[in-house]
């Protein structure tokens, strides 16, 4: 019963109208109080999703994992890891999901395995076996010295020294997830019935976690390589021919001219969706400097994508606020802003949530919300944003954004109802952020907060399918602190303004192009003076925002 | 470019009364399966037709017919008898891609004659209903929805478990196959007795003593119809459940939303909404207050789209009809557990409107405190036959019970905003009687 098909009329544009919902599995509900959240646990918090509004769950990796990179360590691609539940709750999982309106994906790591899998445990020891070739070996750690280092932190060089085998083994993250090689067909045709194996079970698809790096190749930076393309043309033909409405979502963190190439040719015929990396610190950076500009230029500077293709935005994920797609400058001005103490760096990176990178500013987070609901993309958030939830940056590697939801303000944040000692990581409990100030009990009672904020700008984007499938063209206002843009799709026409300022500004928008036409406040439905012929003057209050439906006059 | 088969049934498929989707505009319309229910003279076909919209999505109908050209024989009393002699056969019939099955309940012996007359039931939006020798009713489903049907889901569980104020189930059939798994109609007892809305209007001002005394056996047989629904814990389909922590706050956000919502336009041009104009905020305090509870019981199966309409006197006792759901809601939705109490507030806002009715339609005025008897009666003999495990307790369950006839009452409001502007005093003065009401303690 949980085939999509049976709960979702045919859409192929239904990803690009979809707000999704970011879950750390292990951190939203605890269903059976072992002190871990579980598919039981989930699928109890399915109401509240459900009323948030939101159309996408996307879970982070759930396979079973010695869990040293957050689950992406996968140590067998067709199961669930225990502390999760079994396939039996995951499939009912996805089946009370599908009753909601919700669809569900999954990320899956193509490119690596842990090095507790099986298959590297009998490449390892079997050179001349059956899973021999599946991994990159070499016996020289010289080769393909192009490739960069991504986890600069923690990893000396792209290869270690395997002394079971005898050689050294390529790797483009940690040195415990061995790279794939998918130079052998049998490799190219396992991952197929992986991604078959999960959609069978009715998921909706997945969220392809580090796509660009499937293959090496001599004298490149083993990044975006054609037969790489090749590979992913040939999963989404896989997809098209027996699963129709699923989506495959890639994570390219990549410059967008680059990333474009993920979407394929023609209508788009490899992933369906890409993230758009390099928006979202400029975002950050855009808010901070008070000027437009960033923002402007990297939307103008993004390539046209596919008819059938859409663009995946965000403010903060599970991961650091990445710094790759920044310049140097642009890099040290983040840090200097945003990472005041060195613990909240990682990587090319700063390990913060939204909340507390934004210094807890309610009108921050609401403008950095209108901003990204406004662009062209779907928007993804992270569970606990839209509570205002902090981070814990004495927490290791990531674990500081990846903290338990806080549900309530009982003990463990309503999270779960094992001991304190037993919880994966500690719920956050300072005055500020902790659970007692901050939770969605509190949050769904008080009319005024940002959760009940986040529910109607969500149910707004819902009711304009502009925001999902329209044209958009930035206006150049004199005011560079203010960003403004149009959207169009068939007769609806929206104007959005944002104030990036912390103080109040006017800003005349030429507008002669509407002229006649009257602006509706979106929100409060309120009706502002008719367009004329000279520019149109708003004023906006600091860090405020418009959003107008720009609509015939009924007068007339 | 479509055939002119195709577009002959197109054109019949969008011209009847139970095509759900008049405002869009339908782009291919196909058979997508069939099967042959009769070959001999009169030939009776069963087709599953897809028609698809411009916007991609599409729908599937049920159409029962002779072939292309005679797409629909419910007319015909002989075809619609071979449905009703199929089901006490329980014949399997073989489709393109599926099977269409029949089947009868052994425990009913009111389909053993021959059936003479068939008469259709006129006024029906989505279903087309046939009425045999005043003794049967056949309801065909028109349009078609994967999974299971709710109200033969409701019926079977409301039967094997001896709830007897029910129209007895006679029968089902229903469609299994490559498109989709789907009840395609139902047969049940035929009940002659009096609309429990007509029964309220006609005696309103005559004798309204012989109808709120009655409404005490309504609020009886209400509470034994949830107190059985929410008596079987071993079928998980029934199995009442305890609500999530959020439920509450979810419920309030929920009504605190849609007041806030209506109250931000309200049409300056309608004096009937002049007692609750700049009351939002008022309103929105009031349910702060009454969502301050202990507790909101569990949640069960339900009749879902309650109200005195559905409700029929017959034999001096009530019979229940029509578990359908709200049509608007997706089947999934329908069959969602909730409070029973959703129910109860659903009959309540339902006196509220038959009170106004006959000032409305008939210019008198309901007798002093009609609808204040009307609760209470109906409310006693709830509270008799309820199983307590079911609901919250004391005062909890009448501030639950508000909440859930103002959240009832809001949305009145916008419909009849929408739609009957003259009627929009029903859901003000509900709204009002609320907030000058005490809040339960």
């Amino acid at each position: 019963m949980s085939d999509p098909g049976n709960w979702f009329e045919r859409d192929p544009d239904w990803f690009k109208k979809a707000v999704f919902y970011e879950i750390h599995l292990r951190g939203f509900n605890d269903g059976n109080d072992d002190g871990s959240g579980d598919f039981r646990g989930l699928a109890d918090k399915l109401d509240y999703l459900q009323w948030l509004g939101v159309d996408v769950l996307w879970l982070l990796p759930f396979y079973p994992s010695p869990l040293r990179d957050g689950g992406y360590d996968i140590a067998d691609f067709f199961t669930i890891h225990p502390d999760y539940g079994s396939i039996e709750d995951f499939k009912y999982f996805v089946d009370q999901a599908h009753q909601r309106g919700m669809r569900v994906i999954a990320d899956l790591v193509m490119n690596h395995t842990s090095s507790d899998h099986p298959w590297f445990q009998a490449s390892r020891t079997d050179p001349s076996g059956p899973y021999g070739d599946w991994y990159v070996w070499g016996d020289d750690d010289t080769r393909w010295s192009e490739a960069r280092i991504i986890f600069l932190d923690t990893e000396p060089s792209n290869w270690t020294w395997d002394p079971v085998r005898g050689q050294y083994f390529w790797h483009r993250f940690f040195s415990h997830q061995p790279d794939l090689n998918y130079d052998n067909p049998e490799v190219q045709e396992q991952m197929l019935n992986v991604l078959r194996f999960w959609l069978d079970l009715g998921l909706d698809g997945f969220r392809l976690d580090a796509v660009p790096y499937l293959y090496e190749r001599d004298g490149t930076n083993g990044e975006n390589l054609p037969e790489t393309h090749a590979f992913l043309k040939r999963v989404r033909a896989e997809v098209d021919a027996r699963y129709q409405d699923r989506v495959l979502l890639a994570e390219a963190n990549q410059w967008p001219a680059d990333v474009v190439a993920y979407f394929g040719d023609g209508d788009g015929d490899e992933c369906h969706m890409a993230f758009h990396f390099p928006v979202m610190p400029r975002m950050f950076m855009a808010i901070r400097r008070e000027d437009a500009l960033p923002m402007v230029e990297i939307l103008e500077s993004t390539p046209p994508i596919p008819s059938g293709a859409q663009w995946g935005l965000f403010l903060r994920n599970h991961d650091e606020l990445t710094l790759e797609m920044v310049t140097d400058d642009e890099r040290d001005y983040m840090y200097d802003e945003y990472a005041k103490d060195p613990r909240m760096k990682l990587n090319l990176g700063i390990r913060r949530r939204l909340a507390p990178l934004l210094d807890n500013g309610r009108d921050e987070i609401q403008l950095m919300h209108a901003i990204l609901f406004s662009l062209p993309g779907s928007p993804v958030l992270y569970y606990g944003d839209e509570i205002g939830m902090g981070d814990n940056f004495f927490l290791g590697d990531r674990d500081g954004v990846r903290t338990p939801m806080q549900w309530t303000g009982d003990r463990n944040g309503g999270f779960s109802r094992a001991d304190f000692q037993q919880l994966y990581l500690p719920p956050l409990m300072d005055p500020v952020y902790g659970f007692q100030a901050v939770n969605v009990e509190a949050q769904l009672r008080q009319p005024n907060s940002l959760l009940r904020w986040i529910h109607r700008l969500i149910a707004l984007r819902k009711d304009h399918p502009v925001f999902g499938l329209g044209t958009y063209e930035a206006l150049r206002p004199d005011n560079p602190r203010i960003f403004a843009h149009v959207r169009t799709y068939e007769d609806d026409i929206v104007l959005c303004v944002h104030n990036l300022a912390r103080s109040a500004q006017a800003v005349e928008l030429d507008l002669s192009r509407w002229e006649g036409l009257v602006p509706e406040e979106m929100f409060g439905r309120t009706r502002f003076p008719r367009i004329g012929e000279l520019p149109y003057l708003l004023t906006l209050a600091p860090r405020g925002f418009f959003w107008f439906q720009l609509r015939k006059d009924e007068a007339e | 470019m479509t055939s002119k088969s195709e577009q002959h049934l197109i054109d019949f498929v969008t011209s009847q009364r139970w095509f759900g989707s008049k405002t869009r505009e339908v782009t291919h319309s196909a058979v997508v399966d069939r099967a042959t229910l009769r070959e001999e003279d009169p030939r009776l076909e069963l087709m599953l037709v897809e028609t698809r919209f411009d916007t991609g999505t599409h729908e599937t109908y049920q159409l029962l017919g002779g072939d292309e050209h005679e797409l629909d024989s419910l007319a015909d009393p002989r075809q619609v008898r071979e449905l009703v002699h199929l089901m006490r056969t329980n014949t399997k019939v073989p489709a393109g891609e599926g099977i269409v099955e029949f089947a009868a309940i052994e425990s009913f012996a009111g389909t053993g004659h021959e059936l003479r007359e068939a008469r259709p039931v006129g006024a029906e939006q989505s279903n087309t209903s046939i009425v045999f020798d005043e003794e049967l009713i056949l309801k065909v489903f028109r349009r078609l929805e994967a999974g299971i049907n709710p109200e033969l889901e409701l019926l079977r569980f409301l039967t094997e478990h001896g709830f007897e104020n029910i129209a007895q189930l006679a029968g089902w059939y229903a469609y299994a196959g490559r498109q989709m798994d789907a009840t395609l109609g139902i047969l049940q007892a035929f009940v002659s007795g009096e609309d429990g809305w007509d029964r309220a209007l006609a005696t309103m001002e005559s004798e309204p003593e012989r109808f709120l005394d009655s409404l005490h056996r309504l609020g009886e047989v209400t509470g034994r119809m949830h107190a059985v629904l929410g008596s079987d814990s071993d079928d998980p389909a029934f199995a009442p459940e305890e609500t999530s922590a959020e439920s509450l706050g979810l419920l309030t956000a929920t009504v605190d939303e849609e007041i806030e919502s209506i109250f931000m336009d309200l049409p300056e041009d309608n004096a009937e909404l002049e007692p609750i104009r700049g009351r939002g905020e008022e309103v929105r305090e009031r349910l702060r207050m009454l969502t301050n509870l202990g507790g909101t019981g569990r949640v069960i199966r339900h009749h879902g789209d309650f109200h005195l309409g559905q409700t029929l006197w017959a034999d001096d006792d009530w019979v229940v009809l029509d578990f359908e759901g709200e049509p608007a809601r997706s089947l999934p939705e329908r069959r969602r557990k909730r409070s029973p109490l959703r129910d109860v507030s659903g009959m309540l806002r339902s006196f509220a409107y038959a009170a106004s009715a006959t000032a409305l339609m008939r210019g008198t005025s309901p007798p002093v405190a009609w609808e204040e008897r009307a609760r209470a009666e109906f409310l006693d003999g709830y509270r008799k036959t309820i199983d307590q495990h079911l609901v919250p307790s004391g005062a909890s369950m009448d501030k639950l019970l508000r909440v859930f006839e103002l959240e009832k009452a809001v949305y009145e409001l916008r419909y009849e905003l929408n739609n009957r502007p003259d009627w929009v005093k029903i859901p003000v003065a509900g709204i009002v009687r609320m907030l000058e009401e005490e809040v339960p303690v």
